[in-house]
């Protein structure tokens, strides 16, 4: 409870959560600010891996725009992961640096997140060289995703495509986003920065990026392959 | 080089209401006991004694962060916890955390201007025309001061931020860090870097924390002020069920940030559940016993050690300094004080 307030005070300090305020906000105050103030979107995907550690248990999540954005279009996707099981499940004991995978559909986008260790490029290459099969059949099905069939004559392609769809990975640290967006190397002698700045930062960034992750995710078993997790099991390699 | 008796004169200078004999900052506090019993993963990270699973008494102090010996409970602000753990033999150790996740500042000489900075100042209330002006801006209006808390030193610490990165987490941190349900109810954080030797010799640069098993919970802010419930809340918790704490310790890799407190190291680190920490009964004579301890976050045994931290160096003498000036019981570490003077 704070100082004596006035009605005047007590209606500003609600006014956030009234309706009319909603929409003045997202009407005109955000594009304006998105005007006035541009944020390039963020890539997707992980930092990237500075120390051994970081190399591990990296996420990738893939929000893929169906084609076809009809309950018919959605049972298609299911369909196509559907039909190849076997395929995806050798593909990933295959491949060896999977902890988890999923396919999930939200809306009308086909998502795939999982977590994986070591580099992305080498991540998705391994992918394409194993079961490029059931990329093609998953990828006809998405928005833009012709421009790269056959995905095993287009690798780099695909992979460029990969992570233009895995999500902006939002910096773990609340004020990471600032030296994301304006590194310290980039100011000017005496130049300050305004920490009052950094909800606008953040509401910029998610008008530019609908889709995130917030953070890096919690882990259970930090700092760990999924070679060592398996080897320490006694079920693997 | 910063003089430790300075440093503990500028954080006193930071608190009006401070009273002489009473400690600098986390002036209000309770006394607890219990033990602790090491994880059997802990033996094979670290050789100190109470790591090896026996069962150690502790002497744990909760208290709230500021340097006024009034209760402010329902205050948003950092709380600490000091644990000393009582060995055989009659030797000690403490960790000394807090529900900060990082410090302010890198150094002393950067704690020293991070401080004056960050002196209470009056707590303006903003009038609806401005708080309507920051929303337009889409920033996050300040809440209305307190009315038992004229003077902050929000202002100062957001302007040292501006001009520091380094502060920034903390500061954004120190914003929205309330005031926990129960002191049982918070995360507490050793925030420095110790290096610490396994039974093969191995030696890793690590850090702290310790989770509590009921969970963290922290006050409603919009809730009416309650200066005084954190202790009572404590006391009728043990009297029902221990407290309970995990003792984790993350493993730092080369490149992560041993000597600087205020960088976090990242998510991915790997993490040891060293121990279980017990609470059981409120200390007896809280104001002769409690009170008069001094905790030092470099009061270590063998198999751990401070690491080169500048901040938590500095620290061992500057808990001395403080220690002497309110007349605490003796610090091993310095002959006058291991005598009880």
């Amino acid at each position: 409870m704070a100082t004596k307030q006035t009605w005047l005070d007590r209606w500003v300090d609600g006014l956030p959560k009234t309706r009319m305020f909603q929409f003045i906000a997202d009407h005109v105050i955000v594009p304006y600010w998105a005007w006035r103030t541009p944020v390039p979107p963020q890539p997707g995907g992980p930092p990237p891996a500075m120390q051994p550690g970081d190399n591990l248990q990296h996420m990738m999540n893939l929000v893929m725009p169906l084609k076809d954005k009809s309950p018919i279009g959605r049972a298609k996707a299911a369909l196509a992961v559907a039909q190849n099981i076997d395929e995806i499940y050798t593909g990933l004991d295959n491949v060896g640096t999977v902890h988890f995978a999923r396919f999930v559909i939200v809306g009308d986008n086909l998502c795939m997140f999982s977590v994986y260790d070591g580099d992305f490029t080498n991540y998705i290459r391994d992918f394409v060289a194993t079961i490029g099969n059931v990329f093609n059949a998953v990828v006809a099905l998405i928005e833009g995703g012709d421009a790269v069939l056959p995905t095993e004559k287009n690798v780099d392609a695909f992979i460029a495509w990969v992570h233009a769809h895995d999500m902006y990975q939002i910096p773990d640290l609340a004020t990471g986003i600032i030296e994301q967006q304006r590194p310290a190397s980039t100011l000017k002698p005496g130049e300050k920065d305004d920490l009052t700045l950094l909800p606008r930062s953040i509401i910029l960034q998610l008008k530019a990026n609908p889709n995130v992750s917030l953070g890096s995710g919690y882990r259970n078993y930090p700092g760990f392959s999924a070679a060592q997790v398996r080897h320490h099991a006694g079920v693997g390699w | 080089m910063v003089d430790p008796k300075e440093l503990i004169k500028t954080i006193i200078a930071a608190f009006p209401d401070h009273e002489a004999g009473k400690r600098p900052i986390h002036t209000v506090g309770i006394g607890v006991e219990g033990y602790f019993v090491a994880s059997p993963a802990a033996a094979r990270y670290c050789v100190a004694e109470h790591m090896q699973g026996q069962k150690v008494p502790v002497t744990v102090r909760f208290s709230n962060g500021s340097g006024s010996p009034k209760k402010h409970d329902s205050w948003s602000d950092a709380r600490g916890m000091a644990t000393r753990f009582h060995l055989a033999d009659g030797a000690a150790t403490d960790l000394i955390a807090m529900t900060f996740r990082e410090f302010f500042t890198p150094t002393p000489e950067t704690f020293m201007g991070f401080f004056k900075a960050a002196r209470p100042t009056p707590d303006l209330k903003r009038s609806p025309w401005e708080k309507l002006m920051l929303m337009m801006q889409l920033k996050h209006p300040p809440p209305d001061p307190l009315p038992d808390r004229p003077e902050s030193g929000a202002q100062g610490m957001l302007d040292y931020a501006n001009a520091h990165r380094f502060a920034q987490l903390s500061v954004f941190d120190a914003q929205y860090i309330g005031a926990p349900l129960s002191y049982a109810r918070a995360a507490y954080h050793a925030i420095h870097t110790f290096v610490v030797t396994g039974p093969d010799g191995v030696r890793r640069h690590v850090r702290f924390s310790w989770q509590p098993v009921a969970g963290v919970a922290k006050r409603n802010p919009e809730a009416a002020p309650d200066n005084d419930y954190l202790q009572q809340e404590l006391k009728a918790r043990i009297r029902h069920w221990p407290a309970e704490f995990i003792l984790q310790m993350t493993i730092g890799e080369a490149g992560d940030a041993f000597d600087d407190p205020s960088a976090p190291w990242p998510a991915k680190r790997r993490r040891v559940a060293m121990g279980t920490l017990m609470l059981n009964a409120v200390a007896e004579n809280q104001s002769t016993t409690i009170e008069k301890m001094s905790f030092n976050p470099c009061r270590l045994l063998p198999g751990i050690e401070v690491s080169d931290d500048p901040i938590l160096k500095i620290r061992l003498d500057a808990y001395e300094e403080s220690r002497k000036m309110r007349g605490g019981t003796g610090c091993p570490f310095h002959g006058e004080a291991a005598n009880g003077n």
